[in-house]
């Protein structure tokens, strides 16, 4: 082998890494995948993905950078990665050295929150008949926050002050960041086998991708197939995170959850003294009305023989009347006479004879007569 | 008696009171409304007065990983 140049792994990786180190820093495109940091780590790693053809480019950058960038990045984020490649000398590995990182593409986000949106829509998730009205007297009431305390503390301190009675148990969970779907999917369901009856999703406002984990998909699906009704009390008015459209009933701030989710205790005591005011008028105004019918009904009997009296009375005197217009007296009156033979009443000429007696009754007496 | 939550004797008292106004009640029926119309308020005022309710934190952890 002589003549032969034989170069150590040491130093051919030294060689290359050299070499490596003369290329120029640029901007690479690709997504986020296999985001790796701990505290105790000096630099956070990460493989950089081409989202076309899978091609995978490893990445490296001081943790403290990456911290100070604050962009909360979860796997499968776009992004522009700055950097240069560089050899990791020991093992010879090839990687990206990073000095920043952009996020790129709210737009490419939105567009795939909006393709979201529609095949879950499509899907019916957010349809208006899967509404469920929330329980009148909640006996727990589930409520997930972040540790942001600010959202947390509001919702409790309304909940609390509306209706002392409230029974309320709280997951705290990631509400940011790559941890938080999965971490809110997993308390509904704790929150519900724990027995609440009504979920509270509540976070305070945040950026577009602060509250991307409440329009992920595994979120939204554990909103809508969640056994007991949820509230989503997420980000500010403006936001309309897709747990939203999902939820049974959407809450524009913590307060406003409150003020959905119990009933206000002085509120509830004043429809009850009503309804005890109304109670006594009833029953005062029911018992009136059975002594007035009562007065009533003893005045018409009272009044009733002397009734039935006067109602004979005039019955015969009608009876009389119509009597009186058919006696033959007032006919007698008028100059009119009867006229017998014997006791027949004569008719005709026929039953009398000449020489026959007879009696003729005028108005005021009788007397004899003879045929001629 | 068995025990009704708030909302069935608050909905039961209403209901009386309805019946009242309607005024069809018979004079027996009368007083059996009026009473339990104020059983149910007592109930209700019961329930309304000094309870208070818990609020307790999942252990951190339960609901993440």
């Amino acid at each position: 082998m002589e003549g032969r140049r034989v170069y150590s792994v040491r130093a051919f990786n030294n060689g290359v890494a050299t070499w490596l180190s003369r290329l120029p820093t640029l901007w690479v495109e690709g997504e986020i995948t296999e985001l790796r940091r701990q505290d105790r780590w000096a630099s956070v790693f990460f493989t950089l993905k081409d989202p076309e053809d899978g091609a995978c480019l490893a990445a490296q950058m001081p943790r403290g950078q990456f911290d100070a960038l604050r962009l909360d990045l979860s796997d499968g984020e776009r992004v522009h990665v700055f950097g240069r490649p560089e050899l990791y000398e020991q093992r010879g590995e090839l990687r990206l050295k990073v000095l920043t990182i952009e996020r790129y593409g709210a737009g490419a986000h939105l567009a795939a929150l909006e393709r979201l949106k529609q095949s879950l829509a499509a899907e019916g998730l957010f349809a208006a008949d899967r509404k469920r009205s929330l329980p009148r007297f909640p006996r727990l009431i589930g409520l997930v926050t972040g540790n942001d305390a600010a959202a947390k503390r509001d919702v409790l301190t309304h909940i609390v002050q509306r209706f002392p009675p409230a029974n309320v148990v709280v997951a705290e969970t990631y509400v940011q960041g790559p941890r938080a779907a999965p971490a809110i999917a997993t308390a509904i369901g704790d929150l519900c086998r724990r027995g609440a009856d009504v979920i509270v999703l509540a976070r305070g406002g945040g950026s577009f991708e602060d509250l991307l984990p409440f329009s992920d998909e595994r979120v939204v699906r554990a909103v809508a197939s969640c056994p007991v009704p949820v509230v989503s009390a997420v980000g500010h008015e403006q936001d309309t995170p897709l747990c939203d459209l999902a939820a049974d009933v959407r809450a524009s701030t913590p307060t406003h959850a409150a003020r959905v989710v119990v009933p206000d205790l002085e509120e509830l005591r004043a429809r009850l003294e009503r309804a005890r005011e109304s109670l006594h008028r009833g029953a005062h105004r029911s018992a009136e009305r059975h002594a007035i019918r009562l007065a009533a009904a003893h005045d018409r009997l009272r009044r009733a023989p002397l009734l039935a009296l006067e109602r004979r009375t005039a019955r015969l005197d009608t009876v009389r009347a119509r009597l009186g217009a058919l006696s033959p007296t007032a006919t007698l009156e008028r100059g009119y006479a009867i006229v017998r033979r014997l006791d027949d009443v004569i008719r005709s000429t026929d039953q009398v004879a000449a020489g026959d007696a007879i009696s003729v009754r005028v108005a005021d007496g009788s007397f004899g007569a003879t045929v001629e | 008696m068995t025990e009704v939550t708030f909302e069935e004797a608050q909905r039961e008292l209403e209901q009386i009171v309805e019946r009242l106004e309607r005024g069809d009640a018979g004079v027996e029926e009368l007083t059996q409304l009026w009473e339990r119309g104020e059983e149910l308020y007592r109930i209700c005022a019961a329930k309304l007065e000094g309870v208070r309710g818990r609020i307790e934190e999942l252990s951190r952890g339960a609901g993440q990983n």
